[in-house]
Parts: C-alpha cells; sequence; structure tokens
C-alpha cells in the first residue's frame, strides 16, 4: 500500500502533466483540466544596487535606497564571531556579553534603554554565532537617527553591571537545563562534540562550567575587542538618502574605533571514523532526534554549487528524497532533511529530524539508503536537475522582498567574503552544474562508511531494533556528548 | 489556541547548530528575519513567516499601497478590489509590483471548531489529504509549481480557519490557480485509502512533535479543556487527540470536503506582481464551474463555565516547572479586545513592564515572564507564563504575579507605559506591509471574519492606537479576576512544587498517546 504511493509519486516526476487518476470524475470539467497552464516569462532578476565607502575608523558602509514604506533597516556586521573570539573554556561568553550590551551604559541603566528605544517604537538587537556577529535594528525612517544614537552609546560605552551578569549567568543556566528535557537540546550539544571534539570551537557548546567560568574582566575585554570597528560591514537599507545616511553614521559613531580582521584557523577534524551510532537515552521520548553527519567542506570551495544542487534533491525540497521517502511513503516522520553549514571552517553536514520512536531502525535503514543511492546507483533524473536549480535560482527575488531581507542579503556578501556580482553570477555558477557533478559531489563528500550517527531517543525502546539493523556498532553517550560509563567515544 | 501547519519549518540560527522552531504558530513574524539568502539550503524544510490573528506580540498585521515616505501610518490606505463569483467565492486582489513575486491564498471557513467529540484533529488531517493530488493535479504536481519553480508553499489549520497557501515567481500565477481550484473541485476523484493513511501517521507524528515530544507544550491543551470544557468546540486542540486521530475514515473525508470546502464558503486572495485583469479571467475559467455548496451551519460557541478558580497540576517530563494563569476574554468581534491586547504588551512586553520587572528584574524570582492575549471567532484568553529561578517556588511567583496585576486594577498603566505599548504597535504594524504573503493572509482573514478585507487597517489598527489608559484599567478589572485557571507544570513524581500545591489538582492531557503516560 505504501508501496503503490511511491511508485505513483516516482511516474508523476518522470511525467508530470500526463498523470490523470483513472477512477470515475465526479464532475467532468468543461475543459481539459490535465493540461499544466503554460508559465510566462520568467521575470528579470532585479538586483537591489548599493554604494560603499570606507569610514575613517576602518568599517565599511553600504547603503541601497528603498523607497515605498518609511522603514529603515539598519546592520552592523562583524567579520568572525565566537569560533574566532572565544577562548576555549568559557563557550556561551559572547552570548552572554551580547546580551550585555543592553543592560547599561556610562550614562544609561538597561530601563533607560528599554524605555527609550521602546517610545522609537524599535529594539536593539545583538547576537553572536560561530562566525559572525551582528547588532541591528528596524525603525521607521524618522526615528533612524536617535535609535542609531543609542546603538552608538551601547557599542562605546557599555557598563557591563555586576548584578545584570549574575542574573543573565543565573537565567542562562535555567535555560541550559531546560534544553536537556529536548532530544533535539541533546543532539545539539552531542552531534558537533562527536564530529569535531571539543578540540575544535565547532565541536564546542555552552555548559554549565563554562558559563560558571566567565567573570566580568571576561565579558568587558569582550565586549571592548569584539565590537569594533576593524572588522565591522554597516549595511542601511531603506527609505533614505544614502548621502545624509553616511553624515550621520559619521558623525554617530566617530568616537569608535579599534579592532582588526581576524583570522579563521580552524583544526583539522578528527579523521573520519568508520560508521558508529552514538546513542543517547531519553527515557520516556514519543520520538527520537537524529542527525546523520561529518565534517563538511568550507563555503569557499569550487563544488559549492554542485553540493547545493545535490542538497536540494537530497534533503532540501519538500519532496526531496529523504522527505518524500522517510515522511511521505513510509510516514516516520513529520519532516526530515539535510544541510550543509559551510562557513570558513569545516561545517558540519547533517541529515536528520524526528523519527517516531518505534520507527526508529526502519527510519535508519531509509536514511542510509538515500545517502547511499545519490551517489550514483539512482542517479538524479532530469526533473530533479530542473526542479533543484529553479528552486535555487527562481527563490532570489523574493529574499529583496523586505528592507530586513536586502539588509542580509548585501550584509551577507561581505560576511562570507563573497564577489560583489554574486547575486548576478549566482544563477549561471547554478545553471552550469551537470548531472554528473551532482553524483561527483555525493561521490566525494557522502561517504556512507564514514558517519557519525547522533540518535537521542527512549533506549530501553529503540537500542535493540537499532542493532538489529546491523547498519553500525552502538556507544552509548550522555547528554553531554562524554560515554557513558567513562572512556573515549 | 495553536495552528498546525502541513510543513513545521526550521531555520537553523548559528553555525553551532541551534535551530529556531518556527511553526506557523504565533509570533512567527519576526522584526528582521534573517535566514542568510546566500545559504537557504542551511532551513531544513521551508521558512515561512506568517502572520497569525490577534496575538499579543504579533500585532495586527497590515498592507498598504506605496504609501508617502512621511512616517507617518495615517497616510496607509489599502489597495483591493474584491468581487464574488455566482458561485459564492469571494476574491480579493491586491497589486505590488516591487518584486516579481505573488501570494495565493485560499482561506476556508472551516478548521477544529466544526469537527465532532471523539473525531478531533479532523481538520487538521483533511488539510494534509489536499496535498495528496486532485483528479487533474496528481500528487507531487503542487510542490512541483510552487517549490519546484522557486516558489513555496504551505497550509495551515487554526481553530476558525483553514488556509492554504504558496508564493511564487509571478510567471507561475495561472498554474497556482489551476491547482488551487482542482483541490477545491475534485479533490475526492483521486483521493484513496493509503494515501489517506500515509498522511494521518504524519499527522501523528505531528502531534508528538509539537505537542507530546515537548515539554511544556500541552498545558494550553489542558488549560482549554478546563476553560472552555466539552461540548464547547475550542475544548480540544488543533491537532487532535492521538485516540480520535486512529479512528478517522476515508468517508468522513469526504462527508467533510463536501459540506465545508464549496466555494460559498471560501476566500480567494491574491497579492503581488500581476495584471488584474488577467487574474480575473485566469480566476473565472478555473473557479466558475465548481458548484455553490449547501448554507454552512455555524456551531454555537457557549460560554466559558467557570465560576471560580480551577487549580491543575500538570506532570511533565521537564526539569523545571512552570506556573500558568489564565482567563477566559472576549472573542475577536468585541471590541475589548484592543485594550486587552495592548494589556498583554504593557504587562510584559519589555524588561520594564510591570510583570516582567517586578519577576525577573526586581525580585529576580522568575527568569521569564511572558503573557499573551488572543480573541479568536467565538472564545479569547488571556494567558500569563512564568518559569522559576532555582529556589523560588510557584507559590512565591503567583503571588508576585497576582499582586502585579491588582497594582494594574487599582491604577491602570502610567501614560509613558500606554505610549511605548502603542509605539511598539506602530512598527509591527508597517513591518507587516512588506510581504505579499503577510498582505493575502490579512486581506483573507479579514474578509472571512468580518466581510471586510481592510478592517486590521481600517478599524483594528486605529482602535488599537485610540485605547486609553481608562480602558485598560477597565478590561484587567473586568476580566482579569478570580474565576481563573491556575495550571502548574512539574517534574513528573513532584506535584509538591505546584503553585498552592495542597488545593491544586493533578490531571493528565487526554489528548495524548496513552503509552506515554506511564510512569517511570
Amino acid at each position: 500500500m505504501r508501496q503503490s504511493i511511491l511508485a505513483g509519486a516516482l511516474a508523476v516526476l518522470a511525467v508530470v502533466p500526463a498523470s490523470v487518476n483513472a477512477q470515475a470524475k465526479t464532475r467532468v470539467a468543461a475543459f481539459d483540466r490535465t493540461v499544466v497552464p503554460p508559465a510566462g516569462k520568467t521575470p528579470e532578476l532585479r538586483v537591489p544596487a548599493w554604494t560603499k565607502s570606507t569610514l575613517p575608523d576602518g568599517a565599511e558602509l553600504i547603503v541601497s535606497e528603498k523607497h515605498g514604506l518609511p522603514l529603515v533597516a539598519f546592520d552592523i556586521s562583524f567579520v568572525g564571531g565566537a569560533n574566532q573570539y572565544e577562548p576555549a573554556n568559557e563557550t556561551g561568553l559572547a552570548s552572554l556579553t551580547s546580551a550585555m550590551l543592553s543592560e547599561g551604559t556610562a550614562s544609561r541603566t538597561g530601563d533607560q534603554i528599554s524605555d527609550a528605544l521602546q517610545a522609537l517604537g524599535t529594539t536593539i538587537q545583538v547576537s553572536v554565532a560561530g562566525e559572525s556577529g551582528r547588532i541591528s535594528f528596524q525603525s521607521t525612517t524618522d526615528k533612524f537617527a536617535p535609535t542609531l544614537a543609542i546603538l552608538a552609546d551601547m557599542l562605546e560605552h557599555p557598563s557591563i553591571p555586576s548584578a545584570a551578569l549574575e542574573r543573565r549567568r543565573a537565567s542562562t543556566l535555567v535555560a541550559l537545563t531546560q534544553s536537556r528535557d529536548r532530544t533535539g537540546g541533546i543532539a545539539a550539544v552531542v552531534f558537533p562534540k562527536v564530529i569535531y571534539t571539543t578540540d575544535s570551537p565547532l565541536g564546542r557548546t555552552a555548559t554549565e562550567a563554562s558559563i560558571k567560568a566567565i567573570t566580568r574582566d571576561d565579558v568587558v575585554k569582550f565586549a571592548n575587542s569584539y565590537f569594533s570597528p576593524g572588522h565591522a560591514i554597516i549595511t542601511v537599507v531603506g527609505d533614505v538618502n544614502a548621502a545624509d545616511v553616511r553624515r550621520t553614521v559619521e558623525r554617530t559613531l566617530a568616537a569608535w574605533t579599534g579592532g582588526s580582521m581576524p583570522a579563521f584557523n580552524y583544526p583539522t577534524p578528527p579523521a573520519a571514523k568508520s560508521t558508529t551510532i552514538y546513542l543517547v537515552d531519553k527515557p520516556g521520548a514519543a520520538q527520537s532526534t537524529f542527525s546523520i553527519g561529518f565534517a563538511g567542506p568550507p563555503r569557499a570551495n569550487p563544488d559549492y554549487y554542485a553540493i547545493r544542487v545535490m542538497n536540494e534533491m537530497l534533503g532540501g525540497l519538500f519532496q526531496s528524497r529523504l522527505n518524500h521517502n522517510i515522511r511521505e511513503v513510509k510516514g516516520y516522520s513529520y519532516g526530515v532533511g539535510s544541510s550543509f553549514a559551510y562557513g570558513r571552517g569545516p561545517g558540519a553536514f547533517r541529515a536528520g529530524g524526528e523519527i517516531v520512536t518505534a520507527k526508529s531502525d526502519s527510519a535508519l535503514i531509509q536514511f542510509m539508503k538515500e545517502l547511499r543511492d545519490i551517489r550514483g546507483s539512482n542517479p538524479p533524473s532530469d526533473d530533479e536537475m530542473q526542479q533543484a536549480k529553479a528552486s535555487l535560482v527562481q527563490s532570489l527575488p523574493s529574499s529583496f522582498e523586505s528592507v530586513g531581507g536586502v539588509n542580509s542579503a548585501i550584509s551577507s556578501i561581505y560576511t562570507q567574503g563573497l564577489p560583489e556580482d554574486y547575486y548576478q553570477q549566482f544563477a549561471r555558477a547554478v545553471n552550469a552544474v551537470t548531472r554528473d557533478d551532482v553524483v561527483r559531489v555525493a561521490q566525494k563528500y557522502i561517504d556512507p562508511d564514514h558517519l557519525d550517527i547522533v540518535i537521542v531517543g527512549d533506549r530501553s525502546r529503540i537500542e535493540a531494533p537499532l542493532a538489529a539493523t546491523k547498519i553500525a556498532p552502538i556507544v552509548l553517550l550522555d547528554p553531554s556528548g562524554d560515554p557513558v560509563g567513562g572512556g573515549k567515544p | 489556541m495553536q495552528r498546525r501547519c502541513r510543513i513545521h519549518t526550521i531555520e537553523n540560527v548559528a553555525e553551532a547548530g541551534e535551530a529556531k522552531h518556527n511553526c506557523c504558530g504565533f509570533v512567527v513574524q519576526l522584526l528582521d528575519p534573517r535566514p542568510s539568502p546566500i545559504d537557504l539550503s542551511m532551513r531544513f524544510l521551508i521558512a515561512i513567516p506568517m502572520l497569525a490573528a490577534a496575538t499579543a506580540t504579533a500585532a495586527t498585521a497590515a498592507f498598504a499601497q506605496r504609501a508617502p515616505a512621511t512616517g507617518s501610518t495615517s497616510a496607509i490606505r489599502i489597495p483591493f478590489q474584491k468581487y464574488v463569483l455566482p458561485n459564492g467565492l469571494t476574491v480579493v486582489l491586491s497589486e505590488d509590483h516591487s518584486t516579481p513575486t505573488v501570494a495565493v491564498e485560499v482561506m476556508y471557513h472551516v478548521a477544529s471548531k466544526n469537527e465532532k467529540v471523539g473525531h478531533t484533529g479532523f481538520a487538521h488531517m483533511f488539510e494534509h489529504v489536499m496535498f495528496t493530488g486532485s483528479a487533474h493535479v496528481p500528487y507531487g504536481t503542487h510542490d512541483r509549481y510552487t517549490e519546484g519553480v522557486g516558489g513555496s508553499n504551505n497550509g495551515s489549520t487554526g481553530n476558525d480557519v483553514t488556509q492554504y497557501y504558496e508564493t511564487i515567481p509571478s510567471n507561475y500565477l495561472e498554474t497556482s490557480l489551476w491547482m488551487e481550484a482542482d483541490r477545491m473541485g475534485w479533490l475526492l476523484d483521486s483521493l484513496d485509502e493509503a494515501k489517506f493513511k500515509a498522511q494521518r501517521d504524519i499527522v501523528k507524528n505531528e502531534r508528538r512533535q509539537s505537542a507530546d515530544n515537548v515539554p511544556y507544550a500541552r498545558d494550553g491543551e489542558v488549560i482549554d479543556l478546563t476553560m472552555f470544557p466539552e461540548p464547547n468546540p475550542y475544548s480540544w486542540p488543533v491537532v487532535g487527540s492521538m485516540a480520535d486521530l486512529t479512528v478517522a475514515t476515508v468517508e468522513d473525508v469526504k462527508q467533510f470536503f463536501r459540506t465545508y470546502y464549496v466555494p460559498n464558503n471560501a476566500t480567494l486572495a491574491i497579492v503581488g506582481d500581476f495584471d488584474p485583469k488577467q487574474a480575473k479571467a485566469w480566476v473565472a475559467k478555473y473557479f466558475t464551474e465548481i458548484p455553490r455548496g449547501k448554507a454552512i451551519v455555524r456551531p454555537v460557541v457557549p460560554a466559558s463555565p467557570l465560576k471560580s478558580e480551577k487549580r491543575l497540576t500538570f506532570e511533565d517530563r521537564v526539569q523545571v516547572p512552570e506556573l500558568n494563569i489564565a482567563w477566559a476574554t472576549v472573542p475577536s468581534n468585541n471590541a475589548d479586545r484592543y485594550a486587552l491586547s495592548l494589556l498583554s504588551d504593557i504587562l510584559t512586553g519589555s524588561r520594564t513592564a510591570p510583570l516582567t520587572k517586578a519577576l525577573v528584574y526586581d525580585t529576580q524570582s522568575a527568569t521569564n515572564a511572558s503573557s499573551r492575549s488572543q480573541a479568536e471567532e467565538g472564545i479569547g484568553e488571556f494567558i500569563v507564563s512564568v518559569t522559576p529561578r532555582p529556589g523560588h517556588s510557584l507559590t512565591e511567583l503567583e503571588t508576585i504575579a497576582d499582586s502585579v496585576i491588582a497594582r494594574i486594577k487599582m491604577t491602570g498603566p502610567t501614560a509613558d507605559e500606554l505610549t511605548r505599548a502603542k509605539a511598539r504597535r506602530e512598527a509591527t504594524f508597517l513591518n507587516g506591509l512588506q510581504s505579499d504573503l503577510g498582505k493575502a493572509q490579512r486581506l483573507a482573514s479579514d474578509q472571512t471574519m468580518f466581510n471586510d478585507p481592510s478592517r486590521s487597517v481600517t478599524i483594528d489598527y486605529p482602535r488599537t492606537q485610540a485605547v486609553t489608559a481608562a480602558d485598560i484599567k477597565r478590561v484587567a478589572n473586568k476580566y482579569l479576576g478570580s474565576t481563573r485557571v491556575v495550571l502548574s507544570n512539574v517534574p513528573l513524581g513532584k506535584t509538591q512544587l505546584a503553585s498552592h500545591a495542597d488545593k491544586s489538582i493533578v490531571v493528565t492531557d487526554p489528548f495524548t498517546e496513552k503509552t506515554l503516560e506511564v510512569r517511570p
């Protein structure tokens, strides 16, 4: 019964317009509705234009005018993130410091900052991810300058009050405890640790010990060194005039100094081990969280576009092989997929999702099947190639719909070190990918004999069935990713 | 009250692998969504920001013609055309040529509220069946001509409405209308047992992933069942109970389709880069021959019968307890909803909001305090939720929360508090004008609920901005009274951690999968 759905679906993929159900119609249509209406002319890609200049403090300023609604999206992106700036024993420092910028300045309390921003109808967000950070806001055009003045104060004169730091620390510890109540929260810690070990920043996450080790001095030092113009890109998008923006930004950030571009030196990931299942027990879990992966290639890679196309059909699209099989045909999950993290370092590939406990073994068999098939035994069809490419190329315009979207599109180019005509070249690069390229990169990067399979679920119900699949040996880990009963994973 | 979607959306927000879960529930309209357009493969599935009706923090969305850049929202007008086909289908068109995309939304005025006791979750399961193909549009075609050409699609089911939507490159508008018309007119021709059962398994997984396997996620189910007990159709969750999902049959699907999925119970909204004359011609071509259905009988929704406080304890697979306090309020057609919505913002919308300030900052007895005011077609509710810091009891948190609410009832908000809450609304309002899909959903929702596609802009937004401090004080006194549900969520076996545990009754969630009720 499930098999017949699969067969039907594959037939559809091969000859989309022709397939018609043979059952009697409830009502005969007035014209032939089986004919797929022809698409109109493909709209021309309109990439927003922007101007770029370097400010006296060293930061790059980019302005893109987008009129229509009286809105402005302002963003300072910092090149490099926690992976480059955080000490190994103080994971969580970057996030804690980000939070502390809103806790007060030399001349404003945290409450005053909050009240002033509310009156301006906006909020300022600060965050530091693995390889980049940002401080940003969206406001109405008339509130842009006063909001920017508060942002500058937060950047240049954070007061880092001790009492606020302790409050933030306590909240972070509670959140860490709560994250271990979710199978996905546990997987987010264990999966990177298994792939990279804690010798790499890519394998480390915040722990109770690391959060407790952070001192106020550490936060002050991080704030001063990280939030600096020497590695900053300022992007302003919206209902503004470029020359006015430049004057306002230069005036408001005149006192901001220091900083330089970081180096991106990652340790080489550990040599790939033969495929192993790492099982973390979560008693009573209704579903198991699957994370199957390896240390993938960096973003700067001639295979980038071929990998993008390959992943669309493997686990990117709704009708990708993984989701179609494991969700739509087998019904083991509400949704599965796959992704490459890219980045400047060896970002992880992950295939996974939430799998009903009773079908954890069956789902693993299907994950392994799809990861093998894409390597050539079931090569991409013409329609898979066409859809994968179109989904990447034709979705670009919707990235430019909002001021925030345009801002993000432009700043990403600079934080990731891409050419300025990236979007203009994107379609050509994607469309040049061939079926052979897809098979080639699948073979090159996805090695079914050297995968780390992390499964967080109810051990009493899934361990024996997983072992019976004989796919790989099982190693038991605790929710911190350490071997149960000691020893090396 | 939650929405359920065909596709759960997950957005990876950090290289470290931290994921932000984004089911199209409330509060998904990020002020500045930032999935990198360079690397959309970061997503696991599809990320579609969606606006939900009447929540505290996700303020009313709206839409506008390209307004003059005055910074004044008073200049906002809605450019739309509305007409009704002879078969009763309401059509709303709104042009916006700023990006070469179009959003198509079909909203049916049927959802979990129309289900019967013993058949909960059916409307949402039906939504899934709508993606399994129709007479002339085989399974897979819908994804082929949305995602497969650079667009996206999803569906969602709430208490009151079910919606289907896609955003597509503008040259695929006709294809999209062809597909939506086919499942409105010819769904049953291709329906079979196997397709139906596969979707039933998927929906059971959805229940596990969004409720049974998620800490604190079932609190709302227990609260609603207590506040609006059967036969009130708001007593059960949209996703339904595991037991009921098992009993649904193909015959149920057919009956439901013939009753509710008729053009006279639907609104089609098209927003974006299209030629209205051409769009009207296509709408006529594809939808006109679908016959009108019988008039819909709407369910009767009784008021909450609660006459006093109900204190409940729910044991969950958690380590940290949480406290919820819930009151029944008003449905979406009651003007008090505007003041209630602002009241929620004023209580917990910022660090200086009185409830947040008292719990998280002054006493530091909690790590988080939140509230939300929801107004559905038949009911409304106001819920406060608090997470304690270690060493602080839920009883202590409840006492502090009660004292803050009592103070608001005595004095009302300050002028500054009210002004700040309204200023935040203006920003959210303008932000909502940027997305074709957000506009399409708002137009269709306002048409469905109020027979007025521009209601959000012309009535809801100005009325919210006109709320006075006296209004806030009045609704706080009128609705946040002693008749309420106090639900303590506690770790398994630790019922003594409930607020005033001696007065609290231990309850279970009847909607959960039975095997999960086994105690350790």
